[in-house]
């Protein structure tokens, strides 16, 4: 049935339910969003990760950086970047925004993602494409116009960062296929979370797993 | 030659560049490991000897994946999951446009930071973690 690697917004949204539901089980953090004119929605999830940029070599800036010290000492510090060279980059706080939605042209789940540091600046696409775990990074530079471009976010209307799902399809059937030979249920969400989250710096915790097997219901 | 589901090879060291191949085991070569009673050192600190503690691994090709002429392998448990990708794709001559997954339980995918060492801990099952591998141009 080659059906089931397609599937519908309703499949997509009963996997995402379960994925949800492992989730708040193990305070992961993802949430289910409807967008207000349609009945369908979207997963997402905010996540905080320490960018280490550039080690800079001044003395005494160390403290310098991210630090909220409540003491007093803190004031004595170099405050400003001036005398911080323009290019040492002390190690930043990165918010990132996931969203799982679902695509109807190619009738597969899709990443979005958007990055930004904590005062707001966004980070650029050259930001992100740097970003990418070492793993996929020499595949991704080859062409990385292919794989993660901007986009207007289909729901809220904002720029967003995409995972494009063309190649979706190809790297899901074969896992598909090898569980459904063993009569296994996989969640369609866990697995392809699990391949294309790290790219993006997105982990999923082991115990997701092992979820997945807990769902011995077919979905028809 | 038939695979061989007794023979345990050694994966070469992570240092390694330009792929040592295979390397067969001697009695010299072999390190001397504690019983495998996967008992944790009480109380201590972990000796250096500890932390190089090889876990058995047996590796599944999907879908139209090469099968590896050697499936199993002993391999350190902190090999993490993108150095056994990285070991795969060259055993089996993949080009860089091709993508290596591994996963376990067939499904999860574990991120690439993973030490194989917790993966045993949590999926491994008779002495041995099974992973299932599967390349795929992913992208692009």
């Amino acid at each position: 049935m080659e059906e089931d690697e397609f599937f519908g917004e309703k499949t997509f949204q009963h996997y995402c339910a379960e994925f949800i539901k492992h989730s708040q089980q193990i305070g992961d953090g993802w949430e289910w969003k409807i967008s207000k004119d349609c009945s369908d929605g979207y997963m997402c999830k905010t996540h905080f990760q320490i960018k280490s940029g550039t080690v800079v070599s001044h003395p005494g800036t160390s403290a310098y950086v991210q630090t909220c010290l409540p003491t007093e000492e803190a004031l004595e510090l170099p405050l400003d970047d001036f005398e911080v060279p323009e290019t040492a980059v002390a190690s930043e706080v990165i918010k990132y925004e996931y969203h799982v939605l679902y695509s109807c042209s190619y009738q597969v789940p899709v990443l979005y993602f958007r990055a930004s540091f904590l005062d707001g600046r966004p980070l650029t696409l050259k930001d992100v494409w740097e970003g990418v775990h070492e793993c996929y990074k020499t595949r991704l530079l080859q062409g990385p116009w292919d794989t993660i471009t901007q986009q207007e976010h289909p729901v809220l209307g904002q720029p967003f960062f995409v995972l494009h799902p063309c190649k979706t399809n190809e790297f899901m059937t074969p896992v598909l296929k090898n569980s459904r030979k063993i009569n296994r249920n996989v969640n369609y969400i866990t697995s392809w979370l699990s391949i294309v989250g790290p790219v993006v710096g997105l982990n999923l915790p082991l115990s997701y797993a092992n979820a997945t097997s807990q769902d011995e219901r077919n979905v028809d | 030659m038939a695979e061989e589901p007794e023979s345990v090879l050694q994966l070469p060291p992570s240092t390694a560049v330009g792929g040592e191949g295979l390397t067969e085991v001697s009695p010299e070569a072999v390190t001397s490991e504690p019983p495998s009673s996967a008992a944790v050192s009480p109380g201590t600190e972990e000796p250096a000897g500890d932390t190089k503690k090889k876990i058995d691994i047996l590796l599944k090709a999907v879908g139209d994946t090469p099968i590896m002429k050697t499936k199993k392998w002993a391999v350190e448990r902190t090999r993490t999951i993108q150095g056994l990708i990285d070991f795969i794709k060259k055993f089996l001559k993949l080009v860089t446009s091709e993508q290596l997954f591994i996963y376990v339980n067939q499904s999860f995918a574990p991120s690439p930071d993973q030490e194989v060492g917790t993966l045993y801990e949590c999926f491994g099952s008779d002495g041995k973690l099974v992973l299932h591998y599967c390349k795929s141009q992913a992208w692009g």
